[in-house]
């Protein structure tokens, strides 16, 4: 029996999908089953991030409506040898097309092939959000450090404590600028952990080749040296029970003089 | 002990009432009683009686038949009904309204904490949390939400303690825009509704003057 954890954030556009394509194929390389469900119903996009969207037949509301098994809606991403999945959102209709008892039904089905069923939750506290959580068994919290991201983070963590999950909900902060947050013009990772009460599962820096390989269909763990795919792998690692200590948030480079000019500065 | 019995002390006149005796029976003894009374007594005056009803709670038709049969004598009338005892709905509210309740979770964006009487706050408010009550708020843990006193139009409360970071400070139907008003960074600070209507924000050393009726409650 595998776990599912939904991949929310209240606000939109902060990396749910991103974070969920990418998390899901870390799970992967590391060797495990993973289906990844796109609740994001008729604005649906994680086929995309992934390079599946050409292969989609049947869709999730093809599922619930009887016109397709749950087996033949599974897109799979050839990449990784039958590990992993995507169960892709329908695109002609609504958020409303699904109800929270068929989403769980469906969530449960998929927890007994798989390790993880990873759900990418649409934007917003409605139906869709309702639908997301209603099977999950956890909860992972994306937010960037944006005070509006924060602020509709902290509406989300309410709701999720007024409806628990069988598991603690996690926190991951997302494009994460290292010379903004060096300069403390953007929040910080301690300040954004403390204010929202919730474990911090990871960071992840922001880099232009998330969006370079996004547009590519090819998610950013995929590249070994990226820092950004680094992130993904170190919480896909951390939610698999490994301790890793968390990324150091490189300082921008200084020139030689500049350096010299500081150790004057420091008496 | 008789149904009815008759006192007399230097505040007037008392019927007691029998716990144990039925109604019908009160009434039958009450009824003999005013008779007896009326047929003595000589006097012009009105006689207002004390009806003490010991551990019974007389009920609304009860307390009217009573005034009935009181009002079927001239010269009588009844002052009050007091009875020994209240009602647990009666107890809970007085104990909500007299206690100083002890809050500590963290109330978030789009989340009430709805409370009846004074509230010890000593949790976290978030931006877009509000915290809302009866009676008067003091305030120990951080506020970056919005605090409502004297919920839903009394003004007579105060909120006490470090409100800087908050949104806004909201007394009876008065609000502060925390942003606009500016309070100083202090948990000495007292948030009230002055002679004019108007929220305003004082020091605790001033309470005696603010609001005195708190500062005594307070035991200062």
């Amino acid at each position: 029996m595998g776990k599912s954890i939904v991949i929310t954030s209240g606000k939109g556009g902060v990396g749910k999908t991103t974070s969920s394509a990418n998390i899901g194929t870390a799970l992967a390389l590391m060797g495990k089953r993973v289906c990844l469900v796109d609740l994001d119903i008729g604005l649906r996009n994680l086929d995309v991030v992934l390079g599946l969207d050409n292969r989609i037949i049947f869709d999730i509301v093809d599922v619930v409506e009887g016109r397709a098994k749950l087996a033949q809606a599974l897109v799979k991403d050839k990449r990784f040898d039958d590990l992993l999945y995507l169960l892709p959102a329908a695109q002609n209709t609504d958020k409303t097309a699904l109800t929270e008892e068929q989403a769980k039904t469906i969530v449960d089905e998929l927890k007994k092939e798989f390790d993880y069923v990873l759900i990418d939750c649409p934007a917003g506290i409605e139906q869709g959000f309702l639908n997301a959580i209603a099977g999950a068994d956890a909860a992972i919290i994306v937010t960037t450090p944006e005070i509006s991201a924060v602020r509709d983070a902290d509406r989300v963590v309410g709701l999720l404590e007024k409806n628990p999950l069988k598991e603690e909900s996690h926190l991951i902060i997302n494009r994460i600028r290292s010379h903004m947050m060096a300069d403390g013009e953007a929040m910080d990772i301690d300040e954004i952990t403390h204010h929202l009460g919730v474990p911090l599962l990871g960071i992840v820096l922001d880099d232009d080749e998330v969006i370079a390989t996004s547009n590519r269909g090819e998610p950013i763990v995929l590249d070994s040296n990226n820092p950004a795919g680094h992130g993904y792998r170190d919480i896909a690692r951390r939610l698999e029970g490994e301790t890793v200590p968390l990324m150091k948030i490189q300082q921008p480079k200084t020139g030689f003089w500049a350096k010299i000019s500081h150790w004057f500065s420091r008496g | 002990m008789q149904a009815v019995v008759l006192r007399g002390n230097q505040d007037g006149y008392q019927i007691v009432l029998d716990q144990a005796a039925s109604f019908k029976e009160i009434k039958e003894t009450l009824r003999e009683l005013l008779d007896n009374l009326a047929a003595d007594s000589s006097t012009t005056n009105q006689i207002s009686f004390d009806v003490l009803s010991n551990q019974r709670l007389l009920t609304a038709e009860q307390n009217q038949e009573l005034e009935q049969l009181f009002s079927e004598y001239e010269h009588f009338q009844i002052h009050k009904v007091i009875p020994d005892v209240i009602t647990i709905e009666d107890a809970i509210h007085l104990k909500e309204q007299d206690n100083v309740h002890l809050a500590t979770q963290t109330i978030r964006n789009g989340q009430t904490l709805e409370l009846k009487g004074d509230v010890l706050y000593l949790g976290l408010i978030n931006e877009g949390g509000r915290l809302l009550t009866t009676g008067n708020i003091y305030v120990m843990g951080t506020v970056m939400g919005i605090l409502q006193a004297g919920y839903p139009s009394g003004e007579d409360k105060v909120v006490i303690g470090d409100l800087h970071q908050a949104q806004q400070v909201r007394i009876g139907e008065q609000i502060s825009i925390v942003e606009t008003d500016q309070p100083v960074e202090s948990s000495q600070t007292v948030a009230y509704v002055n002679d004019l209507h108007v929220l305003q924000y004082g020091q605790l050393s001033d309470l005696r003057t603010i609001n005195p009726k708190i500062y005594h409650q307070m035991g200062g």
